[in-house]
């Protein structure tokens, strides 16, 4: 204990040594980051020759804190402009963007830095206090347990569905139906690819993603000058630290919101395959659950905001995990900071602590390092970002279709990705004309085909017996679980509306 | 005493005719001096940064300066190399300024089981790089630690095997050990080399089946039982034997195998550039500057493995062949 805490010590000092590498990648990350297509993942791969010539340390800061700044990158296009970096962001403007129409861009901003901070700074303490626990989490999580996880997440289109139940579902089955096109995963037979060969692998999430939030958003803004309203134009005209502050203090007055949907995201991202976007939708989901507003969500509610983006921060901390205790990777960036790990001899899994303690102990307190400086470094940058929505509309929607047609092009660079963007930009904009919700047609597309792979391998695995999905008590719990997370919401307000009924009636008629 | 020759117009006609018949007569010797007067590009079926982007890289940067030009890649991922191969046969151009790096195993495989668009005899591999057997192993964790524990806990139930695909000379491979020993595995697909070490290491499934180099690669979190082929790296794969020799089999090698392929037409079409790429590729296994990269590159030296036209056609035969015979358990039908 004595030994770790002086390695704990040493390697802190140590990486704060290393400001002058974190602090440009912070701003290099929150730039890829922000455009959809580019992550930390192939920002790594293209900068692998640099990354393979600096000094092991150096190269593992670099890339811990582009990591991190990534992630929190992809959640300021989301709120300002309606288009999700990546995928893990795709619940982020929810109920960012309707608080960025309402004028609290600059509010929003600084709830998401605060809210990816905390909870990228919390859930990297507590994964490094609890690693060889946090590590068992994938021995219990099988494909039956994931099931159910999924379900929480899918169980999102339900709520959105409440609204307008048949719209809801109709727009959550179009979701899930696009979300099966391609091979199926066992026997790779190719389902509704209509011939073409780019959709074998199923319908790639960055295309659907930026058609259906940003290019629809930009066929919607075009017919309106600005995307705020006038008034909110005026007040953001003359930017000020006050509503930073204003955001600040909304966050962090709900610390322990951060603190549980941080910890959602923990729990997901240490199991191997599972990432930010189910984290995100899944604390989403979990947070309207239970909340005492939860018709607020959806409309600008700052805990609707909070939820994803503490979530898929956590999610950052716990990919670590399996990487550096069992030699798994827990994600695609992960993956690849094995490979540039094992170029400079380092053998991640079970004796990676004790040959090599401080790189393990040095990734996590690389992470919690460029945490505290990502919040202390772009806080002040609010104000000036959130300007971008005072732009008059002319110029922004052009603006958006080019960048997202070129996010869309990047990650595998077919043209057909960029066509396939702007059909679901169209289809995004029919949606929204028509009232059907995009969000809950994009749930379907990314949650479907995940639930589908984890729904395949248990029935392959029992040969077609479905009472598996019964068979394991962690199993069993979940399922519980998600019986009451749905059911006591329903019960809860149906109890809440019969006591306002019944004082209604106690009331006196003057 | 100086000759001056008036060159009249029968006189041009004459030499124009001959200096035609001459170039028309001897395309080769013309053409080969001009090969290669730009990049070569190359389709990779895979994605950036992965294993074969890092061996294309190492490969070429040494063939390079034997070629005298550069490789210019182009990664086309998707439906398990299927993608890359159908851009590479169906829009690039036969002119041996076009080839392909794929994986002979998996994607030779991958045609037996769902054939392509295009014709097979329409491009043939002519340069192997390396050969990286496939081997099964369970997690560190695993109540099974031997081959013995495997086989009696089949006879009780039925074992779930991970593979990073149906389509894979690993589940072939397995899938022979089984009809060997008279065992029924269950094969679980569980999408890619990353997924297929973390089932057997969580106990999502009961062992499984992949690559040797990613189970190397994944280090003291697995136990490696069975190499189904040579085992050159011995403590690196745990001194596991190799299948035909503890099972007295006789079982091709069940190879990953990455190799430089062409159009069939650009061959016939273009004879002396071809030899020129043959040569070239023959020559720069000789220069040990190849194994500098290709180690550098986190490749397995072991691994490193020269084969020429014949070898690989006789390693796809056999894979085809494979894939036939096992077609009906890899594709459930």
């Amino acid at each position: 204990m004595g030994d770790t805490a002086t390695i704990l010590t040493e390697v802190f000092f140590e990486t704060i040594s290393f400001w002058w590498v974190i602090v440009p990648t912070i701003f290099l990350g929150l730039i890829v980051g922000g455009i959809p297509g580019f992550s930390a993942a192939n920002t790594i791969i293209i900068l692998m020759p640099l990354t393979l010539s600096m000094s092991l340390e150096t190269g593992l800061i670099f890339m811990v804190s582009l990591y991190c700044s990534a992630r929190m990158g992809a959640g300021i296009p989301a709120i300002l402009v309606n288009i999700p970096g990546t995928a893990g962001a795709a619940a982020t403007p929810l109920d960012g963007y309707p608080m960025t129409k309402q004028g609290k861009g600059q509010q929003a901003l600084a709830m998401t830095f605060v809210a990816s901070s905390l909870g990228g700074l919390l859930t990297t303490i507590i994964a490094l206090a609890a690693m060889p626990l946090l590590a068992r989490v994938g021995f219990y999580m099988h494909s039956v347990e994931m099931i159910v996880v999924m379900l929480f997440g899918i169980s999102l289109i339900a709520s959105i569905a409440a609204q307008d139940m048949l719209k809801g579902l109709i727009a959550g089955f179009l979701g899930l139906m696009i979300g099966s096109i391609g091979t199926d995963v066992v026997y790779a037979t190719p389902r509704g690819t209509f011939g073409f060969l780019e959709l074998y692998d199923g319908v790639p999430l960055i295309p659907a993603l930026v058609g259906l939030f940003a290019v629809s958003e930009a066929f919607m803004i075009i017919e309106k000058r600005l995307i705020i309203t006038e008034d909110a134009q005026k007040a953001m005209a003359r930017p000020s630290w006050h509503a930073t502050f204003e955001g600040v203090g909304i966050a962090f007055k709900r610390w322990w919101h951060i603190t549980w949907t941080s910890l959602i995201g923990l729990v997901i991202g240490v199991i191997p395959g599972a990432g930010a976007s189910i984290a995100s939708f899944v604390a989403y989901q979990q947070s309207r659950s239970f909340s005492k507003t939860p018709e607020k969500y959806g409309t600008g509610h700052p805990e609707g905001l909070i939820a994803p983006e503490s979530a898929n921060n956590g999610v950052t901390s716990g990919t670590l995990v399996p990487l550096l205790v069992l030699g798994i990777p827990g994600g695609a960036t992960a993956a690849i900071m094995l490979v540039v790990m094992q170029f400079h001899g380092v053998s991640f899994g079970p004796s990676l602590f004790e040959e090599s303690p401080k790189v393990g102990y040095g990734m996590f307190m690389a992470m919690a390092v460029s945490y505290f400086l990502m919040i202390l470094t772009i806080l002040p940058l609010s104000r000036y970002m959130s300007r971008v929505t005072t732009v008059p509309t002319i110029y922004l929607a052009p603006m958006i279709i080019s960048f997202t047609l070129v996010g869309a092009f990047v990650p595998r660079e077919y043209m057909f990705d960029m066509y396939l963007a702007l059909a679901f930009g169209v289809l995004g904009y029919i949606a929204r004309r028509t009232g059907y919700h995009v969000a809950a047609i994009l749930i379907g597309v990314i949650l479907g085909p995940l639930l589908e792979r984890y729904f395949l391998w248990s029935l392959k695995k029992s040969d077609g017996d479905i009472s598996i999905l019964f068979s394991s008590t962690l199993g069993n719990i979940l399922w519980v679980g998600l019986v009451l997370s749905l059911v006591v919401p329903i019960w809860l307000d149906m109890r809440r509306k019969k006591n306002a009924q019944k004082d209604q009636e106690e009331i006196p008629i003057q | 005493m100086t000759m001056t020759r008036k060159l009249d117009r029968r006189g041009f006609l004459r030499t124009g005719a001959a200096a035609s018949a001459m170039t028309l007569g001897l395309p080769g010797i013309v053409r080969a001096q001009d090969y290669p007067s730009g990049n070569i590009n190359v389709v990779i079926p895979t994605r950036e940064g992965g294993g074969a982007d890092r061996n294309f890289r190492a490969f070429t940067s040494v063939w390079k300066e034997k070629l005298g030009t550069d490789f210019e890649p182009g990664f086309f991922p998707g439906a398990s190399g299927r993608v890359g191969y159908e851009i590479y046969m169906g829009k690039n151009e036969p002119d041996a300024y076009n080839l392909i790096f794929g994986n002979m195993g998996p994607e030779v495989l991958n045609w037996a089981v769902q054939p392509p668009s295009f014709p097979l005899e329409d491009y043939f591999y002519f340069g192997r790089v390396d050969t990286d057997p496939g081997a099964l192993f369970v997690g560190a964790e695993s109540p099974l630690q031997t081959m013995d524990d495997i086989i009696a806990a089949s006879k009780e139930r039925k074992l779930n095997v991970g593979t990073s695909r149906m389509a894979h000379p690993a589940s072939i491979g397995l899938l022979a050990l089984g009809e060997e020993l008279g065992i029924e595995f269950n094969l679980i697909p569980l999408s890619g080399g990353k997924n297929t070490v973390a089932g057997a290491v969580t106990g999502e499934v009961d062992f499984s089946v992949l690559t040797s180099g990613s189970v190397i690669a994944a280090g003291d979190s697995v136990k490696t039982l069975l190499v189904f082929g040579e085992n050159k790296v011995g403590e690196g794969l745990d001194n596991a034997p190799n299948i035909n020799d503890a099972y007295n089999m006789s079982l091709p090698e069940m190879l990953s195998s990455r190799a430089f392929a062409i159009h069939q037409k650009a061959a016939d079409d273009y004879p002396e550039r071809f030899d020129l790429l043959q040569s070239t590729f023959k020559e720069t296994f000789e220069d040990p500057a190849l194994m500098e990269a290709y180690v550098a590159s986190k490749g397995t030296p072991e691994y490193l493995n020269y084969g020429g036209v014949e070898e690989c056609a006789e390693f796809m035969a056999a894979m085809l062949e494979l894939g036939e015979r096992y077609k009906p358990l890899l594709t459930g039908a």
